[in-house]
């Protein structure tokens, strides 16, 4: 602190010691607030982006943003859905830049990108005579991409994430009664689309309770 | 409460978003409508299957350090 020009001129790991405390207390406090969503950002990401180089940027992108914004969240509300706004906003960004189309569905792409990532972690639930049991999760994820892309986004931020309502509202910048009637509306498409997955491999709706 | 009012209902049931008063009003109506109730196990297993069968996937490590430089590097940054 005595001498600016002189501390300037420290390497970057040599100047760690040299982290006042207010930014090491900020540094702290962001691992235990914003870090630990890493995975759920990661999730998100991927689901938006469908691929694994575009999901890292933006995520990294996010957590950049949110560090150097980290005053303005506001303490005691979900450090989460702050996060995933960020995302949100970044993404669409992104993608009004380079002209992208998102929401835009590969069947194939989705099936390659699927089968790339499958073995980094599968939760094994067991089996299951229930028809909608017998459901592969690369129909389950299929059927979700399949969904225009609001009605994907709340079902995503509800029933994978659990965000609550309001939170989703102020995300998406939707009234709640549109929520409402996104998820209601959403999540029939997708049992339709289910259902017919699960005919396809010669399941009937009848084994069903 | 009618079918249709209910059928508006049925996801914030499902999520456990209604009000009491809404509640106690919505479950009155499926007690005497098959129709709803049908529609609102649907909606229930639906979301459960989501739950259940989306993969989770795990952030690499790579990523998971560059977040943590990223801060580390930040907090240097506007400490100079």
């Amino acid at each position: 602190m005595n001498n600016d020009k002189q501390n300037s001129k420290i390497p970057a790991e040599q100047s760690t010691s040299s982290l006042s405390v207010i930014e090491y207390q900020k540094q702290l406090e962001f691992q235990k607030e914003a870090v630990v969503h890493l995975n759920a950002l990661y999730n998100y990401a991927l689901h938006l982006t469908m691929n694994t180089d575009d999901a890292e940027d933006l995520v990294q992108e996010t957590y950049l943003k949110a560090y150097r914004f980290f005053n303005s969240f506001e303490r005691g509300t979900n450090c989460k859905a702050w996060l995933f706004k960020i995302l949100k906003n970044n993404y669409i960004n992104i993608f009004r830049k380079n002209s992208k189309e998102p929401g835009k569905v590969d069947y194939d792409l989705i099936k390659d990108f699927y089968h790339s990532i499958k073995d980094s972690s599968i939760d094994t639930t067991e089996a299951d005579s229930d028809y909608f049991h017998s459901l592969l999760h690369e129909e389950v994820y299929q059927a979700l991409h399949s969904l225009p892309e609001e009605f994907r986004e709340v079902i995503e931020l509800c029933d994978i994430e659990g965000f609550t309502y309001e939170e989703i509202a102020n995300m998406v910048e939707s009234p709640i009664g549109t929520i409402r009637s996104r998820l209601f509306r959403g999540r029939k498409m997708l049992r339709e689309q289910l259902e017919t997955y699960a005919s396809q491999r010669g399941f009937h709706g009848g084994t069903d309770r | 409460m009618n079918c249709q009012q209910a059928y508006q209902l049925i996801s914030a049931a499902v999520d456990g978003e209604l009000s009491c008063h809404e509640k106690e009003k919505f479950f009155q109506h499926l007690a005497e409508c098959t129709t709803c109730t049908e529609e609102f196990n649907d909606a229930m297993k639906t979301k459960l299957i989501i739950k259940e069968r989306i993969i989770r996937f795990t952030a690499p490590q790579t990523l998971i350090n560059s977040i943590m430089h990223l801060t580390h590097h930040c907090a240097q940054e506007s400490n100079l």
